[in-house]
């Protein structure tokens, strides 16, 4: 089983859209596949179409009285299933800080997933925390979507340092570009220069494109309902991108 | 069949569309789009998964193939794994938990494509009011032809539902939906259903001869059904030699170029003079191009378990070694696959086999000795078996590795002829004699392997200029040696068993005075 956690501090990056749409690409490949998700906003169940809703809510579920297996959802596709959000997950910090070892916690939590799921996708809430941090333990690669604008540069650096700060091994972190713009400069620039310390940055990206915000009005990943357009084309090349890293790390 | 799916047999007289027309009735039903898929199951050439209860699954769309692996007695799925390529051999696979399970059964076999179906399946979902899918199914109809030429037919339909996580109650009114239908349930597995239509038997490819000898048979008649079953197994082993991918066939097929060797050595009197002679030069040729591609297999496979014993800094220069060997056992396949493929080796065989079907009664013999296949065998065994004894006496601690391989060949001839005759004996007795030999056998064959496998490592060497490589090498040399040496003691001692006057007792009962009626069983 491996676990990809897609993170960033800011919201309103794609992360949710990049959840769903790799781990619906990985069940299509016939890989079982759990998407989990963290945020409390719920995006990645509405898109599922499937309730935000986990009974007994997040504490009971860290405190492992839900049992986490009940509370997985099967999705419209086949080997794609969802652990659903709840909004109880916006006290997921307070509740992992009341516990002695959250990180330790947190990975139990995804432990009895390891012998039904080949990945775990795990669409984090915009924030760093005690639960964040837990992510970053538990994750084997953690993809940071960023769109290539000075300001989220300056933030995909403030993750490196964090990652370095706590003793987090840093080559699980793998940034790409999402939402570029090709019209506008700066996009171009970066593009064609990305910084030094994005050193693992995919080469695929994701174009800035109104198809990802229908994802929606579908409640449908990308492929489902516009497998042709340019964002879907993108997904699917940086899936098979990922797979080969995926593969280097067996 | 897993709890969470249900699979029935869909009747003949039941089509696809008034199934899904009937259903429709009851629920909200999305029709998804037709697929076709292929299902393969792999099994070795001689059946090691089936015949051991396992069973390697291939799910294949054309894309991206998948792999299940079943071991349990119950058929319950333990390993899937989503790959871009099918293993061929346990090897092919990176190290993990199905790699090490597939090796235990198949060891160094390649697995072939046994089992080919195609399926094509007509999916629908089951929806909520909230179009959310609640219940999936598959309406399949299996197409299987069991042989190129035959055109594939219908091998079975069913229907299956699936179970989606967290709507159980939906899953069970569709499936009392079903039930109330009085559809039967499909519990067999269709690769069973599979082998059964196309009749093959997993039973089917065995190396023994499997032979039942009437005593009293004409004994050159007997030697004939010996040298064509050798001939049947030579020619199941022949394509797959060629092929080169797994290493048994043509250890198999060195194997069987020796016995009838041993038979054409031993009992050459048997076959006319220039039949004798033309036959004993063509298997002997065969056996040198044979000899150094299993040689080299056997070396090969061996490599990597000298890797802890040699120093850490060397595992790296193991590499160097092993290209060499690789090399050398592709020169050495090339020259054996070039011979087999010739037209020459075709008619040879061909002849060959038009020879031993010939009528025994027919007078093609030159001294035909005419005694009943018994007495042959008798007097042949007691006579070998005396034979090894007299050489066996002739080797002390500083016998030369060339004496010791002499030794070996005059057990082999041994073991493979009381093989061929073993039908005209008591089978428990005989197998504790076969044991016995089996164990000095082996002695000796680790010694003479060894031995040949140090004469490779200095081949290398003298061509080497990687000194670190050398280095390595000489370490291997060391460990080779120190094998022939534990091998050249147990000999001593499974030699002195083989040759005690308790085992030797047992030989003379055997071989001299069971027929007379002699023998105490």
């Amino acid at each position: 089983m491996k676990t990809i956690a897609i993170y960033n501090i800011k919201g309103g990056v794609g992360k949710t859209a990049t959840a769903v749409n790799l781990s619906f690409l990985a069940s299509l490949d016939g890989a079982n596949t759990l998407l989990w998700d963290l945020d409390p906003q719920g995006a990645a169940s509405f898109y599922c179409r499937i309730k935000a809703e986990v009974k007994g809510g997040g504490k009971k579920l860290i405190d492992g009285k839900t049992d986490i297996e009940e509370a997985v959802k099967g999705t419209d596709y086949e080997n794609l299933d969802l652990l659903p959000a709840d909004f109880t997950y916006r006290n997921l910090d307070t509740f992992l800080g009341q516990i002695k070892d959250p990180v330790n916690r947190f990975n139990n939590l995804l432990k009895p997933f390891a012998e039904e799921y080949d990945y775990i996708f795990l669409d984090c809430p915009p924030s760093i925390s005690s639960l964040s941090e837990s992510v970053f333990a538990a994750a084997d690669i953690v993809l940071v979507p960023t769109i290539p604008t000075t300001l989220s540069l300056r933030t995909y650096q403030q993750i490196i340092e964090f990652f370095q700060q706590q003793g987090i091994d840093q080559s699980k972190v793998l940034p790409f570009f999402v939402m570029v713009d090709r019209r506008k400069k700066m996009h171009r620039l970066i593009l064609q220069h990305p910084p030094s310390f994005m050193s693992s940055l995919l080469k695929s990206y994701i174009p800035y494109a109104s198809e990802v915000e229908r994802m929606g009005m579908h409640r449908a990943p990308l492929t489902v309902f516009a497998a042709r357009s340019r964002a879907a084309q993108c997904y699917t090349s940086m899936w098979d991108e990922l797979r080969l890293h995926i593969h280097l790390l067996d | 069949m897993p709890d969470n799916q249900h699979s029935f047999i869909i009747p003949d007289d039941q089509s696809i569309s008034a199934l899904v027309s009937l259903l429709q009735k009851t629920f909200s039903v999305r029709v998804q789009a037709e697929t076709v898929y292929h299902r393969v199951f792999y099994d070795t050439f001689d059946w090691r998964l089936t015949k051991n209860g396992a069973m390697l699954e291939v799910h294949d769309d054309g894309k991206s193939p998948r792999i299940y692996w079943r071991a349990d007695k119950d058929g319950k799925l333990k390993i899937q794994l989503g790959l871009r390529k099918v293993p061929r051999l346990a090897a092919d696979l990176p190290a993990c938990e199905l790699r090490q399970q597939l090796q235990s059964v198949i060891a160094v076999r390649e697995l072939l494509p046994r089992i080919k179906i195609r399926i094509k399946r007509q999916s629908l979902a089951v929806l909520d009011k909230n179009e959310k899918v609640v219940v999936r199914l598959n309406l399949d109809v299996y197409w299987y032809s069991p042989s190129k030429l035959r055109a594939a037919k219908v091998l079975t339909r069913r229907l299956t539902i699936k179970a989606v996580k967290g709507y159980a109650e939906d899953y069970q009114r569709v499936e009392a939906f079903f039930v109330d239908m009085q559809l039967q349930s499909a519990f067999d597995n269709v690769m069973k259903l599979a082998l059964i239509t196309s009749g093959v038997s997993t039973g089917e490819y065995t190396t023994s001869l499997k032979l039942r000898l009437d005593p009293d048979m004409p004994d050159e008649q007997a030697l004939k059904i010996i040298l064509l079953r050798l001939l049947e197994i030579m020619q199941q082993n022949t394509a797959g030699s060629i092929k080169g991918k797994d290493t048994e066939f043509m250890h198999d097929y060195r194997v069987v170029i020796r016995k009838i060797r041993v038979l054409l050595k031993q009992l050459d009197h048997y076959h006319p003079q220039a039949i004798s002679t033309e036959y004993k030069r063509f298997f002997s040729r065969l056996g040198k191009l044979t000899n150094p591609v299993r040689d080299l297999d056997v070396f090969l496979l061996q490599l990597d378990n000298y890797q802890p014993d040699v120093e850490k800094s060397g595992w790296q220069q193991l590499q160097a070694l092993r290209d060499y060997l690789l090399l050398s056992r592709t020169e050495a396949q090339n020259k054996f696959v070039e011979e087999v493929k010739s037209s020459q080796y075709r008619e040879t065989i061909k002849q060959w086999r038009d020879y031993l079907e010939r009528s025994a009664t027919q007078n093609d013999t030159a001294d035909k000795p005419g005694k009943a296949v018994c007495k042959l065998a008798d007097e042949l065994l007691w006579d070998i078996n005396q034979q090894t004894l007299k050489q066996g006496k002739t080797i002390t601690d500083n016998s030369d590795a060339e004496t010791l391989h002499n030794l070996r060949k005059t057990f082999k001839q041994l073991r493979y002829l009381t093989e061929f005759f073993s039908s005209l004996y008591p089978a428990v007795e005989l197998r504790v004699l076969i044991q016995t030999l089996t164990d000095v056998q082996d002695n000796l064959g680790v010694f003479n392997d060894r031995h040949i496998q140090m004469g490779m490592v200095k081949a290398f060497i003298n061509q080497s200029k990687n000194k670190e490589a050398i280095k390595t090498a000489e370490q291997i040399i060391e460990i080779l040696e120190q094998q022939q040496h534990e091998a050249g003691k147990n000999f001593k001692e499974n030699y002195a068993a083989y040759a005690s006057s308790g085992s030797q007792k047992q030989f003379k009962e055997m071989f001299v005075d069971y027929r007379r009626g002699k023998m105490k069983l």
